[in-house]
């Protein structure tokens, strides 16, 4: 996963403040934050010398820009569907207890986890801990993973 | 040379399986199975590189595959191959009273080479004789 | 909702939109059963006599008149069909006086063999759901063999007695060669060498016995041991790590898991990998008292000399039913038997349908036809089709041969 340097590093680090913020570097960290898009640094769009930076950013931000509300990220290449993360996630166990609670199939329709095609999808992303103000940093769901194919932005 | 002698382990991979549910003849069956995985600290002493065709030299027989750095290491000295008939070349006729054939213990060379990797179609005429 | 026969699991709880008799969207399969799923449109076997397209009919007269013509026939494979058709493939072993052996013989056989003749003691897989506390995968690595074992039942699914999640409630131990992706999310891995497992078991006994363990990292292995005994209810899963490493130690399978009763509660469940091997094996040992390699050459024998491997060597044609030995077996024992008379039964084509005399397509067990087979833990599990086929099932064709005899 891409880092706020290496991001920073891609930007035109000339601390013009277009963006609204002050430095290059706090524009690198709202990116990754995703609460800035590339589209906020002017220069770098406008600019044809910054062409390969705005590439490479497009690039390493590709799949930040994918991730659900609360940072959730799979790679379903990598993804077996084995469902560790469907059984072992707390809000699937709280409101699935005859389904993913005791190793099956989700039989509720608030799952937030589910296989389907062999590969795991996020549904009902409301329901994550880590969604909304009151957010926990549960990592039920990617400490389960055998093949890292969910991660945390 | 006896230093150059690796313990060869044959065991499942999950993408492999799947190409294998869907059919023994596709490329991206012999992709995955025509492989083995070595830990970087053999691939450095061997000097080679990720992707790098390998022929691996057993008693029974040689097999050419690719070459891959293991992202399950430390196991120094050990060489993991998907089990498939790329595999099954080096295992031998002959077992112990058990008459379970050596699937995971196996000896061998591995060298690097020009050749390339055999298609299973390859394979099964070799095999029809 | 219908059941996976991709591997010893049986997982029951899958969902299959079906889209005008098609298999469309589905749930809850992993990632090997989808491949298993989606093989029923994929590269599938054709009727063929001496390698031309013939017909059904036909394939069937050969592969009989081929099987009587035989001094001593082989069948082979048997664990991808279901318990009536493994029944009904016996009868006509019995009525050619065949060699009868299973992919047992060249993996799990010797563990599952204990098992069933309850020498080692066994629980369910529901059993391990709702007590288990420690579950060791011993030379096996589930996550990529039978991908929801963990999450179905050996880590973290909440169980009767197990309500609390698996971080507080369980320990999940992996005993490998290679840092598995199973080694990866275990609470505990222990690196064996290859081969190495029969001095690791010495060494787990020598220190229930209280001795200091010949090992080089006695601390890691002691701390491993007291982890094993402070169990209430474990389970050993065994490989094939440990099937291969063991195979001329048999004995002390038995002897750790006696030592470990000692003081504890351990069970052994063997990590079968067809789906319906188990079956085979118990259909078998219910019918001759072996579990495979016999003879029907002569009433009912058993031994090494009827293993696949030894009797690839001394049969004259061979019924190879929904296994594909010419991939699987070492090449030279596959080119034994690619030189006699096969006859293939197998809803694909494979390296053994292609080698085979006679090729008869069958419908795929559990996606094409119903039936019922024996999960890895014995538990019998009855499936229905999920999609219509014209295909014959092994059922019917074994029947079909018998009478063509």
């Amino acid at each position: 996963m891409v880092n706020a340097m290496e991001i920073y590093q891609l930007t035109p680090k000339t601390n013009c403040k277009k963006c609204g913020l002050p430095t290059c570097m706090a524009f690198a960290v709202a990116l990754l934050g995703r609460e800035k898009n590339i589209e906020d640094c002017t220069p770098l769009v406008d600019e044809p010398k910054y062409e390969a930076k705005l590439k490479k950013l497009q690039e390493v931000m590709e799949p930040i820009m994918g991730a659900s509300e609360t940072g959730l990220i799979v790679h379903p290449e990598k993804c077996y569907g084995c469902g560790n993360c469907v059984v072992a996630c707390p809000v699937n166990v709280a409101n699935d207890p005859r389904g993913s609670a005791i190793g099956l199939g989700p039989k509720s329709d608030k799952a937030i986890l589910v296989v389907e095609d062999g590969v795991v999808k996020c549904l009902n992303m409301e329901e994550c801990r880590r969604f909304g103000p009151n957010k926990i940093m549960c990592n039920a769901c990617t400490a389960t993973c055998p093949s890292k194919a969910i991660e945390f932005v | 040379m006896a230093g150059d002698e690796m313990r060869i382990v044959t065991f499942r991979d999950i993408f492999q399986s799947e190409a294998q549910e869907m059919g023994r003849y596709s490329q991206e069956y012999q992709d995955l199975s025509a492989v083995v995985r070595l830990d970087q600290l053999d691939m450095k002493r061997l000097g080679l590189k990720d992707g790098q065709r390998v022929a691996v030299e057993g008693d029974s027989g040689t097999v050419v595959v690719t070459a891959r750095t293991s992202d399950e290491s430390p196991h120094p000295g050990v060489a993991l191959m998907p089990n498939s008939p790329w595999s099954n070349r080096l295992v031998p006729e002959e077992t112990d009273e058990s008459r379970i054939p050596e699937f995971k213990n196996l000896k061998g060379r591995i060298v690097a080479t020009e050749e390339k990797v055999k298609p299973i179609s390859e394979l099964l005429e070799e095999l029809k004789g | 909702m219908a059941v996976c026969t991709g591997c010893s699991l049986l997982c029951e709880d899958i969902e299959v939109a079906l889209d005008g008799g098609k298999m469309g969207k589905t749930r809850n399969l992993c990632r090997k059963g989808l491949g298993h799923f989606k093989s029923i449109y994929l590269d599938r076997a054709r009727p063929a006599v001496d390698g031309k397209e013939a017909g059904i009919d036909e394939a069937i007269d050969k592969a009989a008149g081929i099987l009587k013509n035989a001094k001593k026939p082989l069948i082979f494979g048997w664990s991808n069909s279901t318990l009536d058709a493994q029944k009904a493939g016996l009868e006509l072993a019995r009525e050619l006086g065949a060699v009868v052996d299973d992919t047992s013989s060249i993996c799990q056989g010797w563990i599952v063999e204990k098992v069933l003749r309850k020498e080692i003691p066994t629980c369910t897989l529901d059993d391990v759901r709702n007590y288990a506390d420690v579950s060791i995968f011993w030379g096996s690595d589930p996550s990529s063999s039978h991908p929801r074992h963990l999450s179905r039942f050996s880590y973290y699914p909440r169980g009767e007695k197990r309500q609390r999640g698996y971080e507080e409630d369980r320990t999940a131990i992996t005993i490998d060669v290679r840092k598995s992706p199973t080694a990866d999310i275990s609470d505990e891995y222990y690196r064996v060498l290859p081969g190495g497992d029969a001095g690791l078991v010495e060494a787990m006994i020598s220190v229930l016995d209280g001795k200091i363990p010949r090992v080089e990292d006695k601390k890691k292995l002691i701390s491993l041991v007291t982890n094993m005994k402070k169990s209430r209810f474990g389970v050993i899963f065994p490989g094939l790590g440990m099937v291969y490493s063991l195979k001329g130690r048999k004995e002390l399978l038995d002897a750790l898991v006696e030592k470990l009763n000692q003081s504890s509660r351990y069970s052994v469940i063997p990590m079968v990998g067809h789906y319906n091997m188990r079956g085979f094996n118990q259909t078998l040992l219910d019918q001759t008292g072996f579990i495979n390699r016999v003879s029907f050459q002569d009433g009912v024998e058993s031994g090494p000399e009827h293993s696949v491997m030894e009797a690839a060597k001394t049969c004259d044609a061979a019924l190879v039913i929904g296994s594909d030995p010419v991939s699987s077996l070492p090449a030279a024992v596959a080119r034994r038997l690619a030189g006699m008379p096969v006859v293939a039964v197998d809803p694909h084509r494979n390296l053994t349908t292609d080698v085979a005399r006679v090729v008869i397509p069958s419908a795929a067990s559990g996606l094409e036809a119903g039936g019922s087979a024996l999960r890895m833990d014995g538990v019998e599990i009855k499936f229905d089709g999920v999609v219509e086929s014209e295909r014959m099932t092994d059922l019917e064709i074994l029947a079909r041969i018998k009478e063509g005899l």
